[in-house]
């Protein structure tokens, strides 16, 4: 056990390593770059370029740039952005709060409603309610969110006049207005994923159902919602919360373009942001900084799947 | 039974739209460029049954060709990503060793980017338009196949008769080709279907972005962004350019759920 | 159900935090609020209304005090005295002084500032503080332009200079009071502001929204009470929504097709005058503007004074079969292959660039687009690696400044790399002639020479939308995309 953790914990380091070179090429290779963005269409003499780019360390071999970067990284230090001369934490942790809220909210939504619904179509028997159940799940799943966020956006007009659903306020300013801003995105983010866990747990609840303990129970006398909720349903769950988990992933992903459809200042939309002003420091800690709690992530459901089942040791 | 049903709706989705995008030049009633400014932002009529857009397009010409070019970016960059990263994760798995985890951890590093983030950058590195687009979609979906096939080439590898065949002097490219690849074509078939589903949304996402094909080849997520400005005054080809990406993903979705039915013996029994 | 829950939630909240506080939808972040460094309209918009220059520029684009209260020049125009305003002080309660003054224009021609607006101030040869309230500025030579050139130079406190990009210091109606990135920011009213009673705003908001439809769901549904500079297709959905109205005025940026006229095939001018002809710029602006948007030659039709009519430009009547034959002269194979690059960030420029290859199309061209994201375009036009690009273009409120920058030999923006030494000639003529009838009548000479052969198909000059509430009142939109009436803005209950 204590080996293969070892060893886990060396490919996690080395897929880190991969994972910041990769996103360091990928950045630096995109054409055009923050110097001649900066000067624009003012200033075109080759001088100023120069001096700008060395003003911005630009004018480095990529190689000498990533190791200056990566050693500055190590030391903590994650630079500044360019466009505002602020540091790219501070930055991040301005925003990493409304796409933490947004898919948060979104998972909580997803799995409150999923769990009813679950049930509901794993009762529901008989090929017609099947197909139908089915039909609208995988429906749910492959709605396109930018599309259902703006009908949404077009639709909150003319539902709830005068309710401010769009745009954006902290939440320490004003609480109520900002959780009704995020009703929309978390509608449109939240619909897929509540698609699919509806469906996952009506798969394994259908499962279950057909268990000898059930019938045991059953047969014991005891109320079919309590046969359904309190013995179906426990043991049902454990797919579900891993799908909830595998689903997270989807969360953050699609939150860069839901962010964009509802204009949230979320990571998401700064990502976008920094690539197109090849903002250098902060795409490059930012992407970081997701990648590594994505396989961060990952690392720490491998080891709970470790410890549970030791034939994955 | 049911599950057959979804299976026929789902087929018939994708061969209609399938024929559309293929028969888009012949069927569609106008060239999809053709601009007419007096008819433009039209509702349904008969000359025009899906409205027009800001120029006077017909819309329902765009979205066959939309479909022409949704088709075309996800089923190269799928394919593409399943003879690549899939052969990656057979071939991972069938060395085994340094090989799999070398291969494995470089899949684990494309898997850690957020899937749009990932193209939005390889995107942008190789200039927009089709080519790029399928590439980096592509790439995203490596992982995803060489994760998918892998596992299933660990179990068949230890299987009974593959070791026997061994054991027997068979080649290895032979028990690759007369025994693992029929018994993953299952996985393949189910993956790829599901695959080409969320490929349809991602290559939607892009051009939604601003980042697929070049103006003015159709496309169907284009459609929509181009139109949201002018939503409140013709809501058609917004309206009509979703309802037509829905219904491509879905079309595959309904076919890899009706095949994993069908060809996954541990779920037939309900 | 859905819809009750929610109208239950609105009716607990107070309506609006502030009385007084107007709810602005602008569509990017500014790069920063140092005014010397950041000069994009995305930071010009809110950099007006916290800091002033020496001069402003009004409504209709003539030159008005704003921190000088007068100026005088000298007989051979060479010096010009201007006299600060009484009571102007900055935001940080210190009172403007005429050395601050001289402090500004030498931050701005210093070369660590990289200021990109320095050059316009090279023909400044000395600065001087006179007495306690007054500026003098010794010339080289004569500039027209001068006077309008220095309402871009905001006056910011030398002593906050390090850190302007991030906390302005001004003297403007307005102050910095919060900024939280990419999502808003708050000017409240500068309560020492030198005009009395102005302005008559507690605060103002600006929403970073980047979105169009955003924007124009937000405008329609009341959250945000005025929106600046919005593209054609959102004014058009707005304009007929009750509670609204549209402002217009006439935007001196202009699209534009430019080439590279150092490579063929556009290295002929027959060529260019093929494009030209081929374009029909009434349909277009039919089509890409919704007809609001005015059909111009080199010079915005904004500067009534100078401009000449459409008519005078041959190539302005389309003739495809004209085109045609204009590029069989020139001896190109037909149709003609071109790629243009498309600046993507601006829904417009996309939007005319289809119209254009439509047109081209049916007139001897192949067009294929290459539409760009911002940074990859700006790259590709400051090395002038195009062939074709479509764009849109500042414009100036006048012609020297204007002319000499984009179309002399070597000019700082001349990134077509066109060289025509006879107009080099007249430019130069016009620039120093003093007889304001024979100016004009050499700037006739450059705008003809510039509509049909020049390096740039000036395709319209767009209308400068803004949409506003109905409870706005004082509000005036400039050319400039100046917010300096935002001084006089009112909100009615």
């Amino acid at each position: 056990m204590t080996h293969s953790l070892l060893r886990r914990i060396g490919q996690l380091l080395l897929v880190t390593f991969g994972v910041s070179v990769l996103a360091f090429l990928l950045i630096h290779l995109i054409p055009g770059d923050a110097a001649e963005l900066i000067l624009g269409a003012e200033d075109r003499s080759p001088e100023a370029l120069a001096a700008l780019r060395a003003d911005l360390g630009l004018d480095r071999s990529l190689f000498a740039q990533y190791v200056i970067w990566a050693g500055h990284v190590l030391q903590g230090d994650l630079g500044h952005s360019i466009s505002t001369g602020r540091p790219v934490l501070e930055e991040i942790a301005g925003r990493i709060g409304v796409t933490l809220e947004l898919t948060l909210l979104s998972m909580l939504a997803a799995i409150a409603l999923a769990i009813p619904a679950g049930c509901l179509m794993a009762v529901l028997r008989g090929s017609a309610a099947d197909a139908l159940t089915r039909l609208l799940t995988i429906i749910g799943i492959t709605m396109p969110g930018f599309w259902l966020g703006t009908m949404l956006l077009y639709g909150a007009g003319a539902i709830a006049p005068g309710v401010p659903l769009i745009g954006w306020v902290p939440f320490s300013v004003d609480p109520v207005g900002n959780l009704q801003r995020m009703i929309l995105p978390v509608i449109a983010l939240a619909l897929p994923v509540l698609a699919g866990l509806a469906r996952v747990l009506r798969a394994s609840m259908q499962e279950v159902l057909f268990a000898d303990f059930i019938r045991v129970a059953r047969a014991k006398g005891l109320s079919e919602a309590r046969v359904i909720f309190r013995h179906a349903l426990s043991n049902a769950l454990i797919p579900f919360i891993t799908s909830a988990g595998i689903l997270a992933g989807y969360l953050f992903g699609g939150s860069v373009v839901i962010e964009q459809v509802f204009a949230l200042p979320g990571l998401g939309r700064l990502m976008v942001g920094a690539i197109a002003e090849r903002n250098y420091p902060l795409l490059q800690a930012a992407l970081l900084l997701a990648t590594t709690a994505f396989v961060l992530v990952n690392f720490v459901v491998d080891v709970l799947y470790m410890a549970a089942d030791p034939r994955t040791r | 039974m049911s599950g057959t049903f979804l299976f026929r709706l789902g087929l018939t989705l994708v061969i209609l739209q399938a024929f559309a995008a293929v028969f888009a030049p012949w069927i569609a009633p106008y060239d999809p460029n053709a601009q007419d400014i007096l008819a433009r932002m039209g509702g349904p009529t008969v000359e025009h049954w899906l409205g027009t857009d800001n120029f006077g397009r017909d819309t329902l010409a765009r979205a066959l060709f939309g479909y022409r070019t949704l088709f075309a970016i996800s089923a190269a960059s799928v394919l593409g990503a399943l003879l690549c990263g899939g052969g990656l994760g057979i071939a991972a798995a069938w060395r085994g060793g340094w090989a799999d985890t070398v291969t494995m951890r470089l899949m684990d590093i494309l898997f850690a980017f957020p899937i749009i983030l990932l193209a939005i950058g390889i995107v942008a590195v190789l200039g927009p338009g089709a080519v790029s687009t399928s590439i980096a979609i592509g790439v995203v979906y490596l992982p995803i196949f060489a994760r998918t096939l892998r596992a299933p080439t660990l179990l068949l590898k230890e299987a009974e008769y593959v070791v026997a065949s061994r054991a027997v002097g068979a080649g290895e490219w032979r028990l690759v080709l007369r025994h693992l690849l029929p018994n993953l074509a299952p996985v393949i078939l189910v993956q790829t279907s599901l695959s080409l589903s969320t490929a349809i949304l991602v290559e939607a996402s892009l051009s939604f972005l601003g980042l697929g094909t070049q103006p003015p080849t159709a496309s169907l997520g284009r459609m929509l962004a181009e139109s949201r400005s002018f939503l409140s005054l013709s809501p058609w080809p917004a309206v009509f350019a979703g309802v037509a990406i829905l219904l491509a993903a879905l079309g595959f979705n309904l076919l890899g759920d009706g095949l994993q039915d069908r060809l996954d013996p541990r779920l037939r029994q309900h | 159900m859905q819809r009750i829950a929610l109208i239950g939630i609105a009716a607990l909240l107070p309506l609006a935090a502030a009385a007084q506080t107007l709810e602005i939808a602008v569509d990017q972040s500014p790069a920063g609020l140092d005014p010397h460094v950041a000069t994009a309209f995305s930071s010009a918009q809110i950099t007006s209304a916290v800091y002033e220059g020496l001069t402003g520029i009004d409504k209709d684009l003539r030159v008005i005090p704003a921190l000088a209260e007068s100026w005088e020049i000298s007989p051979d125009g060479l010096s010009y005295t201007f006299t600060l305003r009484a009571g102007a002080s900055f935001h940080n309660g210190r009172a403007v002084t005429p050395v601050d003054i001289v402090a500004n224009l030498e931050r701005v021609r210093d070369a660590k500032t990289a200021s990109p607006i320095a050059s316009r101030f090279a023909g400044i040869k000395t600065i001087e503080a006179v007495g306690s309230n007054q500026v003098k500025l010794t010339l080289g030579e004569p500039s027209a332009p001068l006077l309008g050139q220095l309402a871009v130079l905001a006056i910011v406190a030398p002593e906050a200079a390090a850190d302007l990009a991030r906390k302005p210091v001004g003297t403007g109606a307005f102050k910095l009071k919060e900024w939280v990135p990419d999502t808003y920011i708050l000017l409240e009213k500068n309560p020492t502001y030198w005009a009395k009673g102005l302005p008559y705003l507690d605060a103002a908001k600006f929403n970073i929204v980047p979105d169009a439809a955003t924007r124009q769901i937000g405008m329609a549904g009341g959250t945000y009470r005025l929106a600046p500079a919005i593209d054609a297709a959102t004014a058009a959905a707005l304009k007929d929504k009750p509670g609204l109205k549209v402002l217009e005025a006439q935007d001196l940026a202009y699209a534009l097709i430019g080439v590279n006229a150092s490579k063929p095939p556009f290295d002929k001018p027959e060529v260019r005058e093929a494009m030209n002809m081929a374009i029909d710029r009434g349909q277009l602006v039919q089509a890409a503007y919704f007809g609001r948007a005015v059909v111009g030659g080199p010079l915005s039709p904004a500067l009534a004074a100078w401009t000449l009519p459409n008519s005078t430009f041959p190539c302005y009547t389309p003739n495809a079969a004209g085109a045609k034959a204009k590029l069989a002269a020139a001896g190109v194979a037909m149709p003609l292959k071109i790629t243009i690059n498309v600046l993507g960030s601006v829904k417009q420029v996309v939007d005319n660039a289809q119209v254009v290859q439509a047109q081209l199309n049916k007139a001897g061209f192949e067009v294929s687009l290459n539409v760009q994201e911002l940074g990859k375009f700006v790259a590709d036009w400051r090395a002038s690696n195009f062939e074709v690009f479509a764009s849109l273009n500042g414009g100036g409120i006048d012609p020297d400044d204007y002319f000499g920058r984009t179309f002399a030999t070597g000019g700082a923006t001349n990134v077509f790399k066109y060289s025509n030494p006879d107009l080099d000639t007249l430019m130069n003529q016009a620039r120093a002639e003093t007889n304001p009838s024979k100016r004009k009548t050499e700037y006739d000479a450059v705008q003809k020479t510039l509509a049909c052969s020049g390096p740039v198909a000036t395709l319209a000059y767009g209308t400068l939308f803004t949409a506003v509430s109905d409870k706005v009142e004082g509000f005036v939109p400039v050319a400039t995309r100046s917010m300096w009436y935002l001084r006089e803005t009112k909100l009615s209950k």
